[in-house]
């Protein structure tokens, strides 16, 4: 039951969205303009025409790039999976089953994920190539899922702790096992926690690039970003097919963050004040 | 009766051969010369029905590829057969046995047709280890429009080039046109730069007899004289310093500089149709200081390719080699895509005549100097590192010339002592 | 802390065992081993062309590391970095969620718009800051000389303070949306009935956040902030792209240095060493947040 007035706060929120969009507004505007209009000083700020010639050269003269994004789909959404589903139980067990050194363990995840993944592509690339896991889905879907793994676990391990223990103690008492404790309440429970997680890690993953780099080198296997790569000359920079790339290439994101955008606003709030 | 056994096993044999005798993976841009591997591979593959080729496309900036070709020659991966390198890195991938020594696997009048002084880049302990493939430089564009308007002859010293740069600013009286831009950011480029600027000067980063001499007076005179061009004379913008190639070119292109020192990529877009300076400039050899008119200082690069040493189909590999890079496919890549061609020879023939422009940078090549790749092998990328990171340092006037020249002659006789 | 004597309390042991085995495999295989390597690594010294076997060679790296003028210059710039970024981005992440958490009309939209900044690759996000705060044609610069702010184009990824500051600004403005989003979510388990009893023992909204909200965000904070802290420490895509660690080497982070060492000079042993030291700074650091956070309770 506010009184106060509103102002302040739509103001303060149409400010965050403009800086928010700002670059990406940008890069929008920017394929959406001839190469003159790119290039021009003083510069343009809308397109002055409006063209949509670079979204027809994309498809036209790169269709592989559609390949290239259903190759990171593909593996983004492997990765959140096995991520979510390793990473939640892991959380879970180390947090809410009161194990023996299970404090130790959550460091020693957390620290393992402190190096930084650069320095890893030398020897993840020679295991790889021995194990021959180079160029196919699950190796790049194993190689993200250990990337992102900590994170995971510690995200996750943080929202069941914040859930009250009684429940679990009551369901306990009623004999059910950990499993099932963990798939019908304790999931739900923290279903946000989930969402929230699961989409950070698909984030992860789409935009990887050093190993999606090297461990995808055959071109039908290409993930977006390292597509995009491609599109540079050795010294030149064309602004007109990168932009209109990189907007295709978000488009997924987009569109998978607007769907889930609903379930974070709330539909099924977590705590167990309800 | 007595036939139709063998007949029966040979045909089995027959089926059960594999349908080719060689796959081999190429690893080459898609930028710098993608129309010519499109041609060539289809071409190769009707010619050699038993050999299959895969392009396997990387990205053309350097960097880039770099990463991946590092990672993988070191975990000893068997592909790609056949991979492109930078000029800069042949002397060092040989050093590190990354490259296959071709002298075993092609014939010496293949090999003897290629440029000397390119060969030299990637002949290490005497046997070349790949093969040129295009080249590229440094040269000099300018607004011929302005210089007609001004009625200044175009420049040969860079005396030449501060006069009519503050006569055209002072006339063109914009705050936002410069005189002079080119690619000084802490690149590879900017190592570039000044040796054509230290060349130009009769200085370089060898002396006379073969040592390294990077503070000799000669290139402690030119070093000055592009810390004054930015910071006396003020003829480039602030951003010099930050500039990649690309946003010069943009300038250039905006109408907004003079003079442009860039490598011959930017001829393409900057005479494109929709280019505000298409038809007013031109480009010359870079300019020298006075005195010096026989100064080799325009500054090469390039690719080359080179074979796996890890390659299962060395031979195969070579034979494509030697076609991809032979004089036919050099000249239809000189005429077509505006390749400059590594095999002199190629620029004598009538179908080259047509192609001023080629020829125009071909002449400039004529004055062509290296960077010292070959001569530092394996340690070439620090002594890149050493020489922009002083360069840098003199630029910004966080060291005098002479100190910073001082400390990279100290760092690079220390490096290279052994 | 219960025994695992009865037989009910050893299942529940194994159940959580079996639980966290799929993890710990994955990170062993892809994490642990390479690390190993690494570190292995970083004690010896392999020949240039890889013909001659490791050889041990104790602390030498390290030793070259700490008289290396240029390892305490990224040391230098990666913890300027780091400080200067972290506190800004859980500001505006506390923030952003707060105001993304009351309801307002078109809710969906702005929390879409926040999310946006992180969910770009960062290597284009960061080409695209370059393009803008180029200082001969970029966007900034342009609205700024023809709204007559400033009459000199401003250099702001070429002049040494102005670069960093560019730099914090990107990443501030690429992660507040990411600790943004983490907080919302623990936003949105907080119940709402404390805050009903907040007010009406008469609670202002300041007092509401100081005495409700806080208290039970530290947990996401936490993680949010290690996350983050440990994602600053390592920064590259970010100088890599914007200023190639310049102006000189006035940006250039520690693992633009290490990947300099290991890409570039192809010195995988002394690039180890690097790496090795980054690894404890950040373990340090985390550590640090651990035992500060924890004793608030």
């Amino acid at each position: 039951m506010k009184t106060r007035p509103r102002f302040g706060l739509y103001a303060l929120v149409i400010l965050s969205v403009v800086i928010s969009f700002l670059p990406i507004i940008w890069l929008i505007l920017t394929s959406l303009k001839t190469t003159e209009g790119i290039y021009a000083w003083p510069p343009q700020y809308l397109p002055q025409p409006f063209t949509l010639k670079n979204y027809i050269n994309i498809f036209t003269n790169s269709p592989e790039l559609l390949l290239y994004v259903v190759n990171s789909f593909i593996v983004a959404l492997g990765c959140t999976v096995l991520a979510l589903s390793f990473g939640g139980m892991a959380g879970y067990a180390l947090s809410r089953l009161g194990m023996r050194r299970a404090g130790v363990l959550m460091v020693l995840i957390l620290a393992v994920s402190m190096f930084p993944p650069v320095s890893l592509l030398p020897s993840l690339f020679q295991n790889f190539l021995s194990l021959g896991l180079l160029n196919t889905y699950a190796g790049l879907i194993i190689a993200h899922t250990g990337l992102f793994l900590p994170f995971t676990v510690w995200m996750l391990a943080s929202y069941f702790a914040t859930l009250p223990a009684e429940i679990e103690e009551a369901a306990r008492m009623d004999g059910m096992g950990v499993f099932r404790i963990f798939w019908s309440i304790v999931i739900p429970l923290s279903w946000p926690g989930f969402v929230a997680t699961g989409l950070i890690v698909f984030i992860f993953s789409w935009n990887e690039f050093p190993l999606a780099l090297v461990l995808m080198t055959q071109n039908a296997m290409r993930t977006a970003p390292v597509g995009i790569s491609l599109y540079p000359g050795e010294y030149a920079f064309p602004w007109e097919t990168i932009s209109t790339a990189t907007v295709l290439a978000i488009v997924p994101i987009l569109v998978i963050t607007a769907i889930f955008q609903k379930q974070i606003v709330g539909g099924l709030t977590a705590g167990a004040g309800k | 009766m007595k036939f139709t056994i063998p007949a029966l096993a040979t045909a089995v044999a027959l089926t059960a051969m594999p349908a080719f005798s060689a796959e081999l993976v190429l690893s080459i841009g898609s930028r710098g010369y993608g129309p010519a591997v499109d041609r060539n591979l289809a071409r190769y593959e009707d010619m050699n029905p038993d050999v299959s080729i895969e392009w396997n496309k990387v990205s053309d900036v350097p960097g880039e590829t770099r990463k991946l070709y590092v990672t993988s020659l070191t975990a000893k991966s068997p592909t790609p057969d056949i991979f492109a390198v930078d000029v800069i890195w042949a002397g060092e991938f040989a050093q590190r046995g990354w490259l296959e020594p071709l002298n075993g696997l092609l014939d010496e009048e293949t090999i003897d047709a290629f440029n000397p002084s390119l060969l030299a880049a990637s002949t290490v302990d005497d046997k070349v280890h790949a093969l040129p493939l295009y080249a590229d430089g440094i040269h000099f564009f300018y607004r011929s429009d302005l210089l007609e308007k001004y009625d200044l002859d175009v420049p040969k010293t860079w005396q030449d080039v501060v006069a009519a740069s503050n006569t055209i600013t002072e006339g063109e009286a914009n705050p936002q046109f410069y005189g002079f831009v080119s690619m000084w950011a802490k690149i590879e480029g900017l190592f570039m730069n000044w040796l054509a600027f230290a060349n130009g000067n009769g200085g370089g980063f060898y002396d006379a007899d073969g040592a390294v001499a990077v503070n000799s007076q000669a290139n402690i005179e030119a070093t000055q004289f592009m810390v004054d061009l930015l910071h006396e004379e003020r003829l480039a913008p602030d951003s010099i310093l930050n500039a990649r190639p690309d946003d010069a070119r943009t300038l250039f292109q905006q109408g907004r500089a003079a003079f442009l020192m860039v490598q011959d990529f930017v001829h393409a877009p900057l005479s494109a149709e929709n280019s505000p300076v298409a038809g007013k400039f031109d480009f010359t050899r870079v300019p020298y200081f006075e005195g010096h008119e026989d100064a080799n200082s325009t500054t090469m690069g390039g690719w080359f390719l080179g074979i796996n040493p890890n390659s299962e189909n060395k031979q195969a590999a070579a034979d494509f080699l030697a076609d991809f890079t032979a004089k036919e496919q050099q000249l239809q890549a000189a005429v077509e895509d505006n390749r400059a061609p590594t095999i002199p020879s190629v620029y004598e023939d009538e179908a080259m005549s047509g192609n001023e422009t080629l020829a125009k940078f071909g002449k400039n090549y004529d004055f062509g100097v290296v960077r010292p790749s070959a001569g530092s092998g394996s340690k070439y990328p620090r002594v890149s590192e050493i020489m922009q990171l002083e360069i840098t340092n003199a630029l910004h006037q966080q060291k005098t010339v002479e100190e910073a020249l001082n400390d990279a002659q100290s760092q690079l006789e220390t490096l290279l002592a052994d | 802390m219960t025994s695992i004597t009865s037989p009910l309390d050893r299942r529940r042991h194994l159940t959580g065992i079996a639980f966290i085995t799929p993890t710990m495999l994955v990170i062993i295989a892809i994490l642990v081993y390479p690390i190993l390597q690494s570190i292995m690594l970083s004690f010896g010294q392999s020949s240039i062309d890889g013909s001659e076997p490791y050889q041990f060679v104790g602390l030498k790296h390290y030793a070259a590391l700490a008289q290396s003028e240029r390892f305490w210059n990224s040391l230098w710039v990666t913890l300027l970095f780091t400080g200067l970024s972290i506190p800004l981005e859980l500001a505006m992440g506390i923030g952003l969620a707060v105001l993304m958490n009351e309801h307002f009309k078109f809710k969906g939209i702005a929390r879409l718009a926040v999310l946006f900044p992180w969910a770009l690759p960062t290597a284009l996000n960061t080409l695209m800051w370059r393009w803008m705060y180029n200082t001969d044609y970029g966007l900034f610069n342009a609205a700024a000389l023809q709204s007559g702010l400033v009459d000199r184009p401003i250099n702001w990824l070429g002049d040494e303070t102005l670069a960093m500051g560019s730099m914090v600004v990107v990443a501030v403005w690429k992660t507040s949306s990411f600790m943004a989003l983490i907080i919302l979510a623990g936003l949105q388990s907080i119940p709402r009935d404390l805050y009903e009893a907040g007010r009406m023992d008469g609670m202002t909204r300041w007092q509401e956040f100081r005495v409700i909200t806080l208290p039970l965000l530290k947990g996401p904070i936490l993680v949010a902030l290690i996350v983050r802290s440990m994602d600053a420490l390592r920064t590259f895509e970010l100088p890599f792209n914007l200023t190639d660690g310049g102006p000189v080497t006035a940006t250039e982070s520690l693992s633009l240095y290490a990947y300099k060492v290991i890409f570039d000079f192809i010195e995988f042993n002394y690039g180890a060493a690097i790496v090795v030291v980054q690894f404890l700074v950040i373990f340090a650091m985390s550590l640090l947040y651990i035992l500060t956070l924890r004793n608030k309770d």
